[in-house]
């Protein structure tokens, strides 16, 4: 099997690509290869040339963390519950999430997704909850993982300076659903930073892991009234 | 205005954060990556606490007395009675800062019962009770990281502590970004940094987890505590790239542990313990699934299917996703693996270490759980003890004087220097793996002074080897540099191992099966040039 990786040695340098033959075991997430590939004396390329260890993030391995977000076969998904049994293909195609600057290989920097937030003041100020305010979708907003798939695979997101994405919307919604206080400022910062650019291809759904209703959440923070 | 460097942004990290900011203080939030990525995440079953309207007669004594017993009488009465009497509170914060509980058909926090409690207290968020958690008090903290009090600073790694004639005065910071260290001083630092799963390889712990932090402040003169005591999760999954936790709810909620013996199931926890024999603590259900030497099965089948997909969803799908099993269909084959460290760097009831201006919060400082820890109680202790830690910063008055480390951190720039220089065919993830199957092989369920001995024998060979190989230079140095707090600190836990000669709690020494009023007391670890110091704690200095 071929495995073709985007790499990047640091934040300014060119990226380029680099194949690998991986022989290790198939029953196997993409993180199980990579982990493989790295744990080797030298690793070397398809070329037989030795080459620095691959860069990429990981902590949970199931899919609850984030970290190991990127692009396989051309799909925003976890390495680490991306199977290589269902990629179904001899070569495998890895790039890091391009929405994202590359601080090395599959890392990259996701910190806008973080700064968005912070600057619009999203947070509840105190349990001041809607009556009748659904609990499962509650439950199901509150397990983003910031991981940034959404926001790779939104037509939409871009440099991320204006429009924040899947990502912020759910969290509008969970301040709104838990503070009744703050309707206001959310749904300023809310039209402000995504109601007005989504042009609602609801890509974000297909690729969200923890299956998070994003068009559920902005169908609430549109009608919202204090 | 006070300055407070915070290492580790977890839940123990993030609480100490809000804290600290609620308290007027500035805080440096540092961690390699966001909260969303920390171990916390992970946390399944829930966070106890006795709630005002519960209805079963439990009460917070009961909460105190089941924690002082799980962990077999050497935790502190007094610090242990502080965090079930905080309980509640910290309930009501996480409400207040948007966390969803799961509701009861009354509408109340829903709760229920984990091995070792005698009432149902454990309040819950479906099966992913430390991600909701985090979510609260990230943003929590945000609302102060907008108000300009907490600064987070990510990309960044633990190097060393700025520690001079006991007094902590920053850390230095590996920059990922520079690629060099920087100084970070403080009027306190306080390590949020998590246990050490990662001294054992696979487990079913976070990858992030390695116990450096604990381990490097051990050897710049930090007492660790209580190092043996292990908590093994009687169950969990073995997948291709870890072992996944299989939550103590699904026993909760009435899974049943049985093998099979001539093709019939035998109930093994219920013929010895009764009908809730499933519910026993974690450290006699992990020994009687290693003791039946066979595969062992749990069992969730029989419950009904709305309980399997509103309270065990998590459990449904890491079984079916990575390991192909149908839990409303078939058993699931568990096994024990390591979980939880309930020892660490040792504490006093505020939360300072033995180095003045050092704290440690969270699962790396050893604190309330003694020799085992009950389920739920660590969700609880993570928040908690990052509220302690604040207040008792915000009291004292003293600021610090400067000190001069100049010298220190250009000697240890230039040695990181040459280990970026080198290039090496024999990559440090080797060494640890070495002490990942020493760790497993010889501080495993079951122990002995042989055992032991050949552990403690291997790592002292690793510490030797670490010191003279060239380290890989396409990798982070700080996988590069950690290898030595690493090993030092799995020594020192053998060393703890060794030293008591008793059963109690997660320890169990077949050459010493009973528990002895001789050991009841917590065991201290003092690191002196290359030598490991082990002591009993009779007079309390730590936790009281």
């Amino acid at each position: 099997m071929k495995v073709k990786i985007l790499r990047q040695m640091t934040p300014f340098s060119e990226p380029y690509w680099e194949s690998f033959d991986y022989n290790g075991p198939e029953d196997t997430t993409v993180a199980g290869m990579l982990t493989y590939i790295n744990y080797n004396d030298d690793i070397v390329n398809d070329k037989g040339e030795s080459v620095g260890r691959i860069g990429w993030e990981c902590s949970c391995l199931q899919g609850v963390c984030g970290g190991c977000a990127m692009v396989i076969n051309e799909r925003p998904a976890l390495a680490c519950n991306t199977f290589i049994r269902d990629l179904e293909s001899d070569v495998i195609e890895i790039r890091p999430l391009r929405k994202f600057p590359t601080v090395s290989d599959l890392v990259v920097d996701r910190s806008r997704i973080f700064e968005g937030l912070r600057d619009s003041n999203i947070y509840a100020a105190a349990d001041n909850p809607r009556a009748n305010e659904d609990f499962e979708h509650r439950y199901l907003a509150s397990k983003c993982l910031k991981c940034g798939l959404c926001l790779e695979v939104c037509p939409n997101y871009g440099s991320g300076e204006v429009f924040y994405g899947a990502a912020f919307a759910n969290d509008c919604y969970l301040v709104y659903a838990a503070d009744t206080s703050r309707t206001a400022e959310i749904k300023k910062e809310y039209d402000e930073h995504f109601g007005g650019y989504c042009s609602k291809s609801m890509s974000c759904m297909d690729v969200c892991p923890e299956g998070i209703p994003t068009l559920a959440s902005m169908a609430k923070m549109n009608r919202a009234r204090k | 205005m006070k300055e407070v460097l915070i290492i580790g942004s977890g839940i123990a990290g993030v609480s100490a954060a809000a804290s600290c900011a609620e308290r007027g203080m500035h805080v440096c939030l540092l961690s390699p990556f966001p909260s969303e990525r920390s171990q916390s995440v992970m946390a399944a079953g829930g966070i106890n606490a006795v709630l005002e309207d519960n209805n079963q007669g439990d009460s917070v004594e009961s909460h105190i007395e089941d924690t002082l017993a799980g962990g077999c009488n050497i935790a502190g009465k007094q610090a242990v009675t502080g965090l079930c009497d905080s309980a509640e509170e910290i309930i009501r914060m996480l409400e207040n800062a948007g966390m969803v509980f799961s509701r009861d058909k009354d509408g109340r926090i829903a709760r229920r019962a984990f091995g070792g409690q005698s009432h149902d207290r454990t309040c819950y968020s479906g099966a992913s009770t430390g991600k909701h958690i985090v979510s609260a008090l990230v943003m929590k903290c945000r609302r102060y990281e907008s108000e300009g009090l907490i600064d987070r600073r990510l990309w960044s790694d633990f190097h060393s502590g700025l520690i001079r004639d006991g007094v902590c005065y920053g850390a230095l910071i590996y920059n990922e970004a520079t690629r060099t260290l920087e100084p970070y001083y403080a009027d306190a630092v306080i390590v949020a940094t998590g246990g050490q799963n990662a001294l054992f390889g696979k487990t079913t712990g976070s990858t992030q987890c390695d116990g450096y932090t604990a381990g490097k402040l051990f050897m710049q003169g930090a007492v660790l505590k209580n190092l043996e005591f292990i908590q093994y999760h009687p169950t969990t999954i073995e997948t291709a790239s870890k072992r996944m936790l299989i939550s103590e709810a699904a026993r909760g909620e009435g899974g049943r542990l049985y093998y099979e013996e001539n093709g019939k199931r035998v109930y093994f926890m219920e013929e010895k313990y009764g009908p809730e024999g499933n519910l026993m603590t974690r450290d006699v259900a992990a020994r009687e699934i290693y003791s039946a030497g066979r595969p062992v099965f749990l069992d969730v089948s029989h419950l009904e299917g709305g309980i399997i997909d509103s309270r065990l969803s998590e459990v449904r799908d890491v079984c079916s996703k990575y390991a192909g099993i149908d839990i409303t269909r078939e058993p699931i084959p568990v096994a024990p693996s390591v979980h939880f460290f309930m020892g660490g760097l040792a504490v006093h009831n505020n939360h300072e270490t033995s180095i003045r201006d050092l704290y440690a919060v969270g699962e790396c400082a050893s604190i309330y759980h003694g020799a085992n820890r009950l389920g739920g109680n660590s969700l609880l202790a993570a928040i908690y003890s990052g509220t302690v830690a604040a207040k008792a910063i915000s009291e004292r008055d003293e600021k610090h004087d400067t000190q001069d480390f100049s010298g220190y951190i250009e000697e240890e720039n230039k040695k990181l220097i040459s280990m970026m220089d080198s290039r090496s065919k024999f990559p440090v993830a080797y060494i640890e793996q070495m002490l990942a199957e020493c760790m497993n092989s010889n501080l495993g369920i079951i122990r002995d002074e042989e055992s032991l001995s050949k552990g403690i024998t291997e790592t002292d060979y690793l510490i030797s080897v670490a010191d003279r190989i060239n380290y890989d230079s396409s990798v982070l140095p700080y996988f590069n540099y950690s290898i030595h707090g690493k090993l030092a600190l799995g020594r020192a836990c053998l060393a703890c191992a060794k030293s008591r000669q008793e059963s109690r709690g997660s320890q169990f020494r077949s050459d010493y099966p009973d528990m002895t009023d001789q050991f009841a007391y917590a065991t201290l670890i003092y690191y002196d040039n290359g030598e490991y110091n082990v002591t009993l704690d009779r007079e309390r200095q730590y936790e009281s």
